[in-house]
């Protein structure tokens, strides 16, 4: 970037700035008093719900930065290829149970994912570690049992997202060079330290550890943040009892709890707690696709991928597991309701 | 944007995010966007903020003497620091947290979110304890439930009742009465939705929307939206300060 379009760039989101600073006033002035304060109301609520969302996913976004840093310096690339076979069905059967290794949920593992392909990580495993691991780890599993007890809801559940991440995980295996699915990873500062990284101590690895999860959470945590802000102005905007009025019937209701999934943004961690209080108004179809696809894709992972993954690749990451849960839910309502 | 610039950006924002939470844990507001579980975790998660800076600007000032002692030509190795587009939106939350004035759901949510008075929201063999606990002592969240799981509500009709909560108006109910309502939190804001019982009151009128009160009076139940629905006959309805926890948890 030369100097002469960054003073542009700059100069025009001054221009920007002031053309929506106008607007506002015009706005302020024409608009009806009253619905300037529903106006304010709603953005009142537009910043409880955004805030709701970023202050709970910090915490987690933290850990799987953190994680990805420790990966990055401790874990061994020669470690990795003896554990994690090359052929693709027992790669992505691995990749799927990962999870127990590593507790992550949606918005910790992506970029624990990018890492681990960084470091050799096979695509099959990596795509089926991706899906699997929001629901498959500890935490979540031991959050779902506490909403629904040790019954079905749990283990199709976890059978079905295990299902569906192994087999977008053997989807992924017909692509032989990774570099067509991934996004290079950006090179950023801490990288020219890499060649004499095996004369560190450990306490000057753990700094550099440190130093990479910085830079993760500020380039993941963008998508968090532009995320949580859509899905707070969705919730904001589309009053949720609309979308649930709308929810009968045995496919229209699964396509309901699958949006709704995508536009709560909730973190998978205690999603089933969110589940437990449609049980009244929904199937079990309904319920267990939110609680499959949910996990997978919501508006903050979904931005998330877009930078670990090229865009036709997001997309399978997207449709397949979307037809699957759907298709799953409304098996259920028909054959089990 | 040079590296050392953007390192010492990101421990600044760093910093400001450390301080904008602990901020809300000070003023007691964390417990208006998440629930009361994850409190110890983003506790957590705020030290580790702190951390984080600490080391970018240990890394800013280690840069700051590399500099002295290399060449400068040496320097444009080293140039090549993430878009600063990552800075301007880690501002984002800072600025909706600071600009916006801080307020928990109310009325307002409740038309964007929806209002039960009869819901499962936790797995049915948890109400027997409800049994157990004295009539007063239920909060509203008891009640719905026991208004959704209790298949004769006979029992509790006549019982004595003593909830708090916000004044909520819907104009499907009519004249002289209205709601007091609490939102019920699983995760945090996002997926937070208003429980109510109805209060009957000739003194309806008087009270504003979003005003807490402590409603004490005998329990009815009547039908609204086509549900067996707690309602309280009021005898005294008291304006109380918001609770320090606006939110009932599931």
């Amino acid at each position: 970037m030369t100097a002469t379009t960054a003073s542009r760039r700059a100069s025009r989101t001054v221009i920007w700035f002031i053309l929506l600073f106008v607007l506002i006033i015009v706005l302020a002035s024409i608009v009806p008093w009253s619905l300037f304060l529903n106006l304010v109301s709603r953005l009142n609520l537009f910043a409880t719900v955004f805030l709701g969302i970023f202050i709970e996913a910090l915490p987690y976004l933290l850990f799987g930065t953190l994680i990805s840093g420790l990966v990055e310096v401790f874990l061994d690339r020669e470690l990795m290829a003896r554990f994690i076979s090359k052929r693709p069905v027992p790669a992505a059967i691995t990749g799927a149970l990962m999870g127990l290794v590593f507790p992550v949920c949606e918005c910790g593992v992506i970029p624990l994912t990018r890492r681990l392909f960084h470091k050799g990580l096979p695509l099959p495993a990596g795509i089926a570690f991706l899906l699997a691991a929001p629901v498959f780890n500890p935490i979540v599993i031991f959050s779902t049992s506490a909403a629904f007890g040790w019954g079905p809801m749990l283990m199709w559940r976890v059978g079905l997202s295990l299902f569906i991440a192994i087999v977008v995980g053997l989807v992924f295996a017909v692509e032989q060079d990774p570099s067509n699915v991934l996004r290079p990873m950006l090179m950023s500062v801490h990288d020219h330290e890499h060649t004499h990284n095996e004369t560190l101590s450990f306490g000057d690895k753990l700094q550099q550890a440190l130093l990479i999860c910085a830079d993760e959470f500020f380039e993941m945590g963008r998508y968090l943040i532009i995320g949580a802000m859509l899905a707070a102005g969705l919730q904001t905007f589309i009053p949720q009892t609309s979308l649930l009025a709308i929810g009968s019937g045995q496919i229209l209701s699964v396509l309901v709890m699958i949006a709704l999934a995508v536009i709560l943004s909730i973190c998978s961690t205690v999603d089933a707690f969110v589940a437990l209080s449609f049980v009244g108004t929904f199937s079990f179809g309904s319920i267990l696709s939110f609680l499959v696809f949910g996990p997978m894709v919501d508006i903050k992972s979904t931005l998330m991928y877009l930078q670990v993954f090229h865009r036709k690749p997001v997309a399978y990451l997207i449709l397949i597991p979307f037809l699957m849960s759907l298709l799953a839910g409304i098996a259920f309502n028909y054959f089990a309701p | 944007m040079p590296n050392r610039l953007y390192r010492s950006f990101q421990a600044l924002l760093l910093l400001a995010l450390f301080l904008f939470l602990m901020s809300k844990i000070f003023n007691n507001q964390l417990l208006w966007y998440i629930n009361q579980r994850f409190v110890v975790l983003t506790q957590i998660g705020i030290v580790f903020l702190a951390i984080l800076a600490q080391r970018l600007f240990t890394e800013v000032r280690l840069a700051r003497e590399r500099q002295k002692v290399e060449a400068h030509d040496h320097d444009h190795n080293h140039d090549h620091a993430p878009s600063p587009v990552n800075l301007w939106i880690m501002l984002i939350p800072l600025l909706i947290g600071i600009l916006i004035p801080a307020k928990p759901l109310d009325s307002s949510a409740v038309s964007a979110k929806g209002l039960t008075t009869s819901s499962a929201l936790i797995s049915s063999d948890s109400t027997s304890r409800l049994f157990e606990t004295e009539s007063e002592q239920r909060n509203i969240l008891d009640w719905v439930k026991l208004f959704y799981f209790e298949k004769d509500l006979n029992p509790f009709i006549g019982q004595q009742a003593s909830v708090v909560g916000f004044v909520y108006r819907d104009e499907s109910l009519p004249q002289g009465q209205f709601f007091v309502s609490r939102f019920i939190l699983s995760c945090c804001a996002a997926d937070g939705y208003a429980v109510g019982m109805i209060v009957d009151t000739p003194q309806a009128d008087t009270f504003e929307k979003d005003t807490w009160i402590k409603v004490t009076g005998s329990v009815d139940a009547v039908s609204f939206d086509g549900k067996p629905s707690p309602l309280i006959h009021a005898e005294t309805i008291e304006i109380v300060p918001q609770p320090d926890q606006p939110y009932l948890y599931p």
